[in-house]
């Protein structure tokens, strides 16, 4: 097998045939480091369901997080940044809960992920966060109706009044905070080369892009409503920090993964991480960003356009950067050699 | 076959495989699995070319040409199969109990319980376990645990004309092994257990199934050093989690600074 290339697209050069050959030092066996290239790993099957799953996942759980951060400012001005945030967060829960069943190869057993729950699999686990947070934004959005007035009898009543307040606000923070991060420790988690090789980069990085889009989605429908400036503001400035902290990670990533992380950072897919997700999806939105971020004038009515064009380029960003993991994975599953070396 | 303490496994002993492939037609006729199509590999005589959701025994067809001592040359084919390891990815990574281990010590997918998730399959860090598309589920070898209930030895080994393939309680099948590295060693020739304690089983364990190869590992597609993906999570759940804290910390800030200026 030393003297040709395979299908899988291998090939070896004249020189290292002749290198083999000459080396007869004892083994027969001569410089093979594969089996005719065949990847030694299985990719997941995760098709589009999974990447709009961890997108839509992230942004909402960012949402309720804002909402409820809004709602204990006290901050009257804040009042449509909870509304906003309650309702999506409920969306996303919702739209989550589809994707994730949609995406068995059985849907109709999805009940079969609640037999037992498995702290050692982040799917197990993963499968509760979502069921818990669904459960508290699925309260948040029946307060805000309740506050719309848009219930009438029975579930006009809060179901748990007996429940503290606070007690309500730290479980949505803890299922808020799983939510965003345990996508990450899932792929971060598994034998695939170019994602466990990122397992101290990728959580944090799925948390910041959640809270990027989730700032960039609330900005967009804050700025629908009456203007709330102050508010519009702080979204602004989460989002901008977070924004360059997801950046310096993903630059921290591709360093730390080095010859591994090539099927993510180089190639076309590499080009279109960089200029989607670094390029349009952060470095453009914080740069449309900053001169309000910095103004120490009180704050002013934003440009809509700008919120708006600022908004999609970094949830666009998002999107690229999730379905750029995923489709790494498979070609990184493919690659016999990155397995075998044995990254760490 | 009684169950020893330990469990049932395979052993493979490379040297001995003839590469006739009757592990693979037994196991797919037992198992009444489909077949692979017809793809030619133009590589060997292998048009398997890996293990798979409908492929769970895989005879690979390693060639080493020497054309300056051609009679160095040698042709070795190895019986691939799951591993059934002590610490298994796929069973740790199985949202809804599927993946089990049998009172054989062997690691089994229930069929009727698995519901498709693919989670098992970028687990598996010997890339055996995958979806079959038709069924929505995760297939890979039982240890014929619907055999060994009756008292019956898998299909493959069964089948093998050379025992290249053997079945039994994990102590023989060990003990056996070690005689057979020892005789080959004997004669000058190279031998190496794959599975037993080396450097393989550092993450997963000891394997249920494991190998006698004449060259290192990577050869037969075997990794070196196969990951145990659940020893990823201490790291990737802190990263998160300080994440998680940072952007907590940086909300409250902000709408704290805005609040009383």
């Amino acid at each position: 097998m030393t003297e040709t290339g395979s299908r899988h697209g291998a090939s070896y050069s004249p020189d290292d045939v002749a290198a083999s050959l000459g080396r007869n030092d004892g083994g027969i066996g001569r410089g093979q480091t594969t089996y005719y290239d065949h990847p030694v790993l299985h990719k997941a099957h995760w098709r589009w369901e999974i990447i709009a799953y961890f997108f839509v996942g992230g942004a909402s759980a960012a949402s309720a997080a804002l909402a409820a951060l809004a709602d204990h400012s006290g901050d009257a001005e804040a009042a449509p940044l909870v509304r906003n945030g309650r309702y999506s967060a409920l969306a996303g829960a919702l739209v989550s809960s589809v994707l994730l069943v949609k995406d068995l190869g059985r849907p109709e057993r999805f009940l079969n992920m609640m037999r037992i729950l498995k702290v050692k699999s982040p799917m197990s686990v993963g499968v509760y966060s979502l069921i818990g947070f669904s459960t508290n934004v699925g309260l948040g959005a029946l307060d805000q109706a309740r506050a719309d007035g848009l219930l009438r009898g029975a579930l006009g009543v809060d179901p748990i009044a007996w429940v503290p307040k606070s007690l309500r606000t730290a479980a949505l923070a803890v299922s808020c905070a799983y939510m965003a991060l345990y996508t990450g420790v899932l792929i971060a988690a598994t034998a695939i080369p170019v994602w466990y090789v990122g397992r101290r980069h990728i959580p944090a990085i799925f948390v910041l892009s959640g809270t990027t889009t989730g700032c960039a989605l609330q900005s967009a429908l804050l700025a629908f409503g009456a203007p709330a400036p102050r508010t519009a503001k702080r979204l602004e400035m989460i989002e901008l920090v977070a924004a360059l902290a997801e950046g310096a990670l993903l630059l921290d990533y591709e360093r730390h993964a080095g010859e591994t992380g090539k099927p993510l950072f180089t190639g076309p897919r590499g080009r279109r991480l960089k200029t989607w997700t670094l390029g349009l999806g952060i470095a453009l939105p914080a740069l449309l960003n900053l001169p309000s971020v910095l103004s120490r004038a009180p704050a002013h009515k934003p440009h809509l356009l700008r919120t708006l064009a600022a908004s999609a380029l970094a949830l666009a960003g998002g999107y690229v950067l999730r379905s750029s993991l995923i489709t790494a994975g498979r070609d990184s599953a493919d690659d016999p050699r990155a397995y075998l070396r044995r990254p760490e | 076959m009684a169950a020893s303490t330990e469990g049932t496994g395979f052993f493979t002993d490379v040297t001995l495989c003839i590469g006739c492939k009757a592990c693979e037609v037994a196991c797919k006729q037992w198992n009444q699995l489909p077949a692979d199509g017809y793809t030619f590999t133009g590589e060997s005589y292998d048009n398997t070319g890996r293990l798979a959701e409908s492929t769970w025994r895989h005879v690979s067809f390693v060639e080493q040409i020497d054309r300056i001592e051609p009679s160095r040359s040698r042709w070795m084919m190895m019986s691939d199969v799951c591993k059934h390891c002590t610490h298994a990815g796929c069973l740790e990574a199985c949202p809804t109990g599927a993946i089990v281990r049998t009172e054989f010590d062997n690691v089994y997918v229930q069929p009727d319980v698995c519901n498709g998730c693919g989670y098992c399959v970028p687990s598996c860090p010997f890339g055996v376990v995958a979806i079959q598309e038709e069924k929505g589920v995760a297939q890979k070898c039982t240890l014929c645990y619907d055999r060994q209930k009756d008292g019956l030895e898998p299909a493959c080994a069964k089948s093998c004309p050379t025992d290249s393939i053997t079945f039994g309680p994990l102590d023989e099948l060990r003990a056996k092994a070690e005689a057979r590295v020892a005789a080959l060693r004997a004669q000058g020739r190279e031998a190496y257990l794959y599975g037993v304690d080396g450097e393989e089983t550092r993450a997963v364990g000891p394997l249920n199934a494991f190998f006698l190869i004449p060259d290192r590992p990577e050869v037969f597609n075997l990794p070196p050093a196969p990951v145990l993906p659940s020893r990823f999570q201490p790291a990737a759940y802190t990263a998160g989690l300080l994440a998680a804290a940072a952007v907590a910390a940086v909300g409250i800030g902000v709408f704290r600074r805005g609040a009383s200026a």
